[in-house]
This record gives C-alpha cells, sequence and structure tokens, in this order.
C-alpha cells in the first residue's frame, strides 16, 4: 500500500505518492521512494510523471521565478521543460514527454498560478514527511548574499579611506624624492657659505 | 526617496526585522495578493480591485515619499508602474513559505 500526501495552495495541488523506506526505520507515513507526483493546476491539464521529472520541474520553477523578479530575460529552456513569458502576466510553459512520439504539451498559467506552483514545492521541500533530495534552486541563495554583500561592503568602505590616503601620501612624496637631489643641495650650500 | 530630512542608515537588526514582518504580513495578506494579481490577470473582466490597489498605492506615495524624486516619479507614473508593482507583489507571493524570510533577504540582496 503506497502513501500519497497533497500540498495545496489555492489553485494548484501537488501530489506525492510513495513508500517510506523501512530499511531506514521510517515511520509507515512518510515517502522517501517516491513513485509518481501530480501536479493539478486549476482549468489545465493534468502534469504527472515519475521522480527522476520531479527534480528538474521544480528547478526550472524556481529558476524561471528568480529570473522574472530580477527583470532578467525571463526565459528557461531544458530537455524537459521550457517555460518564457508571453507578456507580464503570461507564461508559456512547454512541457517535453520523454517518450518517443508524444507531442510537448502546451500551458499558459499567470502569475497567480505560478505563484501557488511555487509554493507548493515550497511546502513540498519544507515537509518532514516526504523525504526528497534537496534541488539546488530551492535553496536558492545569490552570490552577493552568500559572500555577505552587507559586511563586505561595510568592510570596504572602512578600510578604503585610509589606503587610500597612505597611497597618496607614498605618491606625493616619491614625487618629490625624484625632484629634490640632497646632493646637489649640499654642494649649493658650500658655494654659499664656503666656510 | 522617503519624505524624511534625516538621513538615518538602517541598522541590520532593523533590516532584519523589517523583512521579517513583511513576511509574515505577507503570509497573512497572501489571499488579497493573489486577487490582485488575478484582477490585473483579466483586466477586462476585473478592472475593480486592481485600480483600487493603485490608487490606494500612488496615494500613500504622494502622502510619504519625497515627490520630487525622480524614482518616485517612476512610481507614480500609471504607465510604468505596473511592471514595478506586479513585480513587488510577485515577490511577497513567492515568500509565504517557511523559508520566506530567507528567500526575501536573498532577493533584496540580489536586487
Amino acid at each position: 500500500m503506497q502513501n500519497k500526501l497533497s500540498f495545496h495552495q489555492s489553485s494548484a495541488s501537488l501530489e506525492i505518492i510513495g513508500l517510506p523506506d523501512y530499511s531506514n526505520n521510517e515511520n509507515n507515513d512518510q515517502i522517501s521512494i517516491i513513485s509518481q507526483w501530480k501536479l493539478t493546476i486549476v482549468d489545465k491539464p493534468l502534469i504527472e510523471g515519475k521522480i527522476e521529472h520531479l527534480g528538474p520541474i521544480m528547478d526550472a520553477f524556481y529558476i524561471y521565478s528568480n529570473l522574472l523578479i530580477k527583470n532578467e530575460t525571463p526565459i528557461y529552456k531544458s530537455k524537459l521543460i521550457d517555460i518564457k513569458a508571453d507578456n507580464l502576466h503570461i507564461h508559456n510553459i512547454v512541457l517535453k514527454s520523454s517518450k518517443p512520439n508524444v507531442n510537448p504539451l502546451n500551458i499558459k498559467i499567470g502569475n497567480t498560478s505560478l505563484s501557488d506552483t511555487v509554493n507548493c514545492f515550497d511546502q513540498l521541500n519544507e515537509s518532514s514527511k516526504v523525504r526528497i533530495k534537496k534541488t539546488m534552486v530551492s535553496n536558492y541563495i545569490p552570490k552577493k548574499g552568500r559572500l555577505g554583500l552587507n559586511s563586505k561592503v561595510k568592510f570596504l568602505n572602512f578600510i578604503m579611506p585610509p589606503f587610500i590616503a597612505i597611497f597618496s601620501l607614498i605618491l606625493c612624496s616619491s614625487i618629490f624624492i625624484y625632484f629634490y637631489n640632497p646632493i646637489e643641495d649640499k654642494e649649493k650650500n658650500e658655494l654659499i657659505n664656503p666656510e | 526617496m522617503r519624505k524624511s530630512y534625516v538621513t538615518n542608515n538602517i541598522k541590520l537588526n532593523e533590516f532584519d526585522a523589517l523583512i521579517r514582518i513583511t513576511v509574515e504580513m505577507s503570509k497573512y495578506l497572501y489571499p488579497y495578493i493573489r486577487e490582485i494579481l488575478k484582477s490585473k490577470e483579466d483586466i477586462e473582466e476585473n478592472s475593480v480591485i486592481w485600480n483600487d490597489f493603485n490608487t490606494r498605492f500612488i496615494e500613500l506615495i504622494k502622502e510619504r515619499f519625497n515627490i520630487d524624486s525622480m524614482r518616485v516619479k517612476k512610481l507614480l507614473n500609471q504607465a510604468e508602474n505596473d511592471e514595478i508593482i506586479i513585480n513587488s507583489l510577485l515577490i511577497l507571493s513567492f515568500c509565504i513559505s517557511k523559508q520566506g524570510y530567507q528567500k526575501l533577504k536573498n532577493f533584496l540582496y540580489d536586487f
């Protein structure tokens, strides 16, 4: 008997079907071995697949949503799924079947369905009852954030002014050293005061 | 951008607290955020919600922001502010999960 878990968010719902990993002493209600998943978006065709398709599809949605809000060109393309924005409100999803001679499925969803779907994936990621290999994008941390942009900028602001001051002092001093010749100056003094 | 004569920099803990408040509020207000986005999707059928929201948004900007600033003027321009508002609403709607705080922080750092 397989376990079923559902995650709902307004117009989208995600169903995960699978078994617990008994060799890991897991509870009966847990799912670690996912055999099937189904994503239902109201008024749209059912999207379903195997475990190997779930990760890439979740990644696609996360990457696309990140591109969308960063004002970069919102286009995502992969072997399994393409997503691109038709306009500010409509997103065009093309799901390509791994089976031969099966036409790709075209779905157009709005901003609300997109955010509902992303929230369903978030619920799945956060669920303690489903053990899923964390996708690399769900915990997406931008490079700037990862390096601690704030602290880096603060540190640079703190360290840069004294450095610039020291360098400018060194530069000015070296120019004067170049023009000023102490031996020549000594000889001049001797000529003025021969004693 | 704010209508203020004091230029105080926000402290890190205040920034964190504001993010937490924003995330908690967006969890609570998600159905409304959704409705506003939805009304813009089919504006011909249901333009009332979007128009009400936009009017109130502009009122608040005029009340609290420095309207002489070019960036604020862009926010007030109804022809240009659609994208900014939709993006902001989308960011809020993506951050209603338990990890919403971290997500919103990452989005803001990446801005």
